[in-house]
């Protein structure tokens, strides 16, 4: 399977859970993994009991396994001291003020975030070389759709204003008199420049989640769930991103036959209509069930990740990469 | 100073209000005109960078800033542009000389 692997699907339903006895079971086959948490709500830290942030930590006792957890706020900071710094570097300090304010403003529009984040897992793909898998643990399905949309959207933009770009140069040097400097040059302008890593940038991004990588939706056995999945699952194919498998997660677990009390219908009376949906997933949904998991009394951690590791049906091999 | 020498002088002269006349009112105008339409060309790819300037979200804007520290001059010139323009006749105006 492709070596990169992304867990969707709407919050709460156990997305970080069923990522990490993922990652854990790719690890305990061998391969060397990296488990890469987009969610803010940083539950990988949870999971593992051990705290992750933005740097590559290996997770503890478990051979061959790291994890990393994106914060998109820190990568927004981040892309902004940078770009201060080049600014530092370049600009006159009177423009900085003045450049500083729609700095500033492109920092706090709504997209920052997802862009930020985008940046950040395109980059974790771009470098994973030293891993055989990376596991993507995202955060819930509508920004996370959004966030793979993304490259396609960009990539047109990008060529947009190449083109824009192109046209002014174009004129200027067609302006100079004689042989007077124009006021701009095609050759060496680092705005082109800069637009065109951005365009690879992109470029590879949408290639690789094209060609390398594999999507699963994981769901809760109930009416609100299916409908999402079944959104998330259209969505993406329009975005030609097949859905490999869904993961039914938070199975209610059946009472002893000979058990009556109230307790144990409840019980029976849940496993009930979590039969029917589950049947409804089978028949009306074309991605296959490929695990269905019990709750756990507890917490899913330690040995427990074992379990549901086991329970996993999604095979591990690793094919090689087409695009890294 | 004999005749040769006058014309000779005489042609130079002409030569040079010639070449002025020329200058000023044929080339001088339409090199202004494409500098003009360059600096058009600029406002709208400025424009497409930093539409949020104007109140307009971008998704794009987050990686257009990283464009900002290598266009100083633009930016700076582009602002000031916006103030002076009243109409778009205006701008389209100002490049003929009646």
């Amino acid at each position: 399977m492709e070596p990169f692997v992304f867990f969707g699907g709407k919050g709460g339903v156990g997305k970080t859970t069923v990522s990490c006895a993922y990652g854990l079971r790719c690890a305990r086959d061998g391969h060397r993994t990296l488990v890469v948490s987009t969610d803010p709500a940083h539950s990988v830290t949870d999971v593992f009991d051990q705290p992750f942030d933005d740097s590559l930590k290996s997770v503890e006792g478990i051979d061959g396994l790291d994890a990393m957890q994106l914060d998109p706020e820190d990568e927004v900071t981040r892309h902004l001291d940078e770009i201060r710094q080049d600014l530092s570097e370049q600009v006159s300090a009177a423009m900085v003020n003045e450049i500083n304010r729609q700095l500033e403003m492109a920092h706090g529009t709504p997209g920052a975030y997802e862009s930020a984040l985008f940046d950040r897992f395109v980059d974790v793909m771009r470098t994973a070389d030293a891993y055989d898998r990376v596991v993507f643990d995202t955060a819930p399905s509508g920004s996370t759709l959004r966030l793979l949309g993304l490259p396609d959207l960009l990539e047109g933009w990008i060529d947009r204003l190449m083109y824009k770009r192109r046209q002014s140069i174009d004129l200027f040097e067609k302006a100079a008199v004689g042989s007077n400097e124009p006021r701009r040059v095609m050759e060496g302008d680092p705005v082109l420049a800069r637009l065109q890593e951005r365009k690879e940038f992109f470029e590879f991004a949408g290639n690789a989640l094209s060609d390398d990588a594999a999507f699963f939706l994981v769901l809760n056995p109930d009416e609100l769930s299916l409908n999402e999945t079944e959104r998330s699952i259209a969505d993406l194919r329009e975005k030609e991103f097949a859905v490999r498998g869904l993961v039914a997660n938070k199975l209610t677990p059946s009472p002893d036959p000979d058990e009556n009390g109230r307790g144990a219908r409840y019980l029976r009376e849940r496993v009930e209509t979590e039969r029917a949906h589950l049947e409804t997933i089978r028949e009306a949904f074309d991605p296959p069930l490929v695990a269905e998991i019990g709750w756990r009394v507890t917490e899913v951690k330690g040995d427990l990740l074992d379990d549901v590791a086991s329970e996993l049906d999604i095979e591990t091999t690793i094919e090689a990469p087409t695009h890294v | 100073m004999d005749l040769a020498d006058r014309i000779e002088a005489f042609r130079q002269t002409l030569d040079e209000w010639l070449r002025g006349l020329y200058h000023g009112m044929i080339s001088h105008p339409s090199y202004e005109k494409i500098e003009k339409e360059a600096e058009d060309a600029e406002d709208a790819f400025l424009l497409a960078c930093f539409p949020d300037a104007f109140g307009i979200p971008s998704p794009v804007s987050y990686y257009t800033a990283e464009l900002l520290p290598f266009l100083e001059d633009e930016f700076e010139s582009w602002e000031r542009r916006l103030w002076d323009r009243g109409t778009l006749l205006e701008r389209k105006g100002q490049q003929y000389h009646f």
